[in-house]
């Protein structure tokens, strides 16, 4: 994998692919090819022969290096997406000739189903997975891209301004207060009304209430759920949202959505924290990323509210459980809130207040923005190789009609408020 | 349909020996707490290298 970077990083420089390059456009990018391919060559070839040649010990330095292959993979696989996939499938759309919008303004069908860079990763992750094989070399490697997730979130605070932050904090904890407790509190109801089990009904409360299977699993202990349970959980979620991810941006652009519409609406109606990010930047891939900016802050208040909806479902459970006659131990809420607080957060408002020192000048933000194009086409191109056909075959029974009803309903009662009262922009 | 240990790669097995898929919330950390700071970490270091490279 390392030569073949170093490879390509040989003939970009060396003029030896200019004809394809200019083909589909892409002449602009050979200097960040160049480097980015050179760089991680570099460090997969030594990595790889350490691997080969190096003596190994069982132990920390061991399996931490050992996620530098599978690392290297997903960024090999998102190079050749976002460098000859995309803007092929581009030339392509724009052959066809434009198919709405204004002779000005043209709107082109690769442009409507939304593919773009994020969305052929993650599909072209899902292939592999499920259709071919991911090395074995490969799979710790693959674990890494919820860490390429979270440090994009982190790095995307030094993007606002303090007015933009005030504007859509306001906006969704609002949206956000409402759908998420509204779902969780229907699912609960449904889930009663349906006899499914209390800690079915918590676990499944808190996935598509809150943000998806992390909620989920988070949720899980304290509602005391069985693996059964949380594997229906996660099955129903990732089939939803998989489904959302695709439709959500043909949807907006179809109804025309400004960015911050579809940020809102994507940040509410999306299950799952990932695919809020794939659906954004789905909708708007390049430019000032308003729509991710958008999805991500409403995301971040749906994350805030998981120890409020983990402390709540604890005490939920403890009442169901006693008024049915069952012993159960009283939950300590405040343990639960410390220990579910999520801390990259607090790393986001971090970088936003560093940012609003003044610390990064106008000149550095388009290489922010360069870093989170690639940390969010990492971390969704290595989401795409989780999405297994096993995980989504999980998907069944009373879960999966509750979350499906309770998730289209989320879906289209935000749709609706949003479209008829969020007029920001930023 | 497609390699068995590649649709593996999420499999959890319980103490009492239930294997479930884990879907999307794979680590290579044995904790989400402790995934978050590495993710801090690794986003102080990409805008301590813009703060100095880029100008």
């Amino acid at each position: 994998m390392g030569v073949l970077l170093l490879v390509h990083g040989f003939l970009v420089a060396g003029g030896h692919l200019g004809g394809t390059m200019k083909y589909l456009n892409v002449a602009k990018a050979a200097g960040e090819m160049t480097n980015l391919s050179y760089i991680f060559g570099a460090i997969a070839v030594v990595v790889g022969l350490w691997h080969l040649l190096g003596s190994h010990k069982e132990g920390n330095a061991d399996y931490y290096l050992s996620t530098v292959a599978g690392g290297v993979f997903i960024l090999f696989i998102a190079m050749i997406v976002k460098w000859y996939l995309d803007p092929w499938v581009a030339v392509l759309g724009r052959a066809l000739g434009p198919i709405a919008g204004t002779a000005a303004r043209p709107t082109y069908l690769h442009t409507v189903l939304g593919l773009n860079y994020i969305v052929i990763g993650i599909v072209a992750g899902m292939i592999i997975v499920n259709v071919f094989r991911i090395p074995d070399w490969a799979h710790n490697g693959v674990r890494l891209s919820r860490l390429g997730l979270k440090t994009g979130v982190i790095l995307l605070g030094s993007l606002y301004s303090l007015g933009e932050l005030a504007k859509l904090g306001q906006l969704s904890v609002v949206m956000i207060g409402v759908f998420v407790l509204g779902s969780a509190w229907l699912v609960l109801l449904i889930g009663a009304r349906r006899k499914i089990s209390n800690s079915m009904g918590g676990v499944l409360a808190a996935g598509v209430g809150v943000c998806g299977v992390s909620a989920a699993v988070a949720a899980a202990p304290v509602v005391k759920a069985r693996s059964d349970e949380i594997a229906y959980t996660i099955g129903t979620i990732l089939v939803f949202g998989v489904i959302c991810m695709f439709l959500f941006p043909v949807v907006g652009h179809g109804l025309g959505m400004s960015y911050v519409q579809f940020g809102a609406w994507a940040g509410t109606g999306i299950l799952n924290s990932a695919q809020v990010a794939g659906a954004a930047l789905a909708y708007q891939p390049t430019g000032n990323l308003e729509t991710l900016k958008v999805g991500e802050i409403f995301n971040i208040t749906r994350v805030l509210f998981l120890p409020i909806i983990v402390m709540w479902l604890a005490i939920w459970y403890v009442r169901r459980e006693s008024a049915a006659g069952v012993s159960v131990q009283q939950v300590d809420t405040t343990r639960i809130i410390i220990e579910k607080f999520p801390v990259f957060v607090l790393g986001f408002i971090f970088m936003f207040a560093l940012a609003s020192t003044g610390a990064f000048s106008k000149g550095m933000i388009p290489a922010f923005r360069d870093w989170l194009t690639w940390l969010f086409a990492f971390g969704l191109t290595g989401l795409g190789m989780q999405i297994t056909y096993a995980a989504m075959r999980q998907a069944g029974g009373q879960p999966l009609v509750i979350g499906s009803v309770v998730g289209v309903l989320k879906a289209v009662l935000s749709l609706i408020v949003v479209l008829m009262f969020v007029r920001e922009t930023i | 349909m497609t390699d068995k240990k590649s649709q593996d790669i999420d499999l959890r097995t319980t103490e009492t020996g239930f294997k479930y898929h884990r879907g999307s919330a794979l680590s290579i950390f044995k904790s989400d707490r402790y995934e978050d700071f590495i993710a801090l970490a690794c986003a102080l270091l990409i805008a301590f290298g813009v703060f100095v490279l880029v100008r």
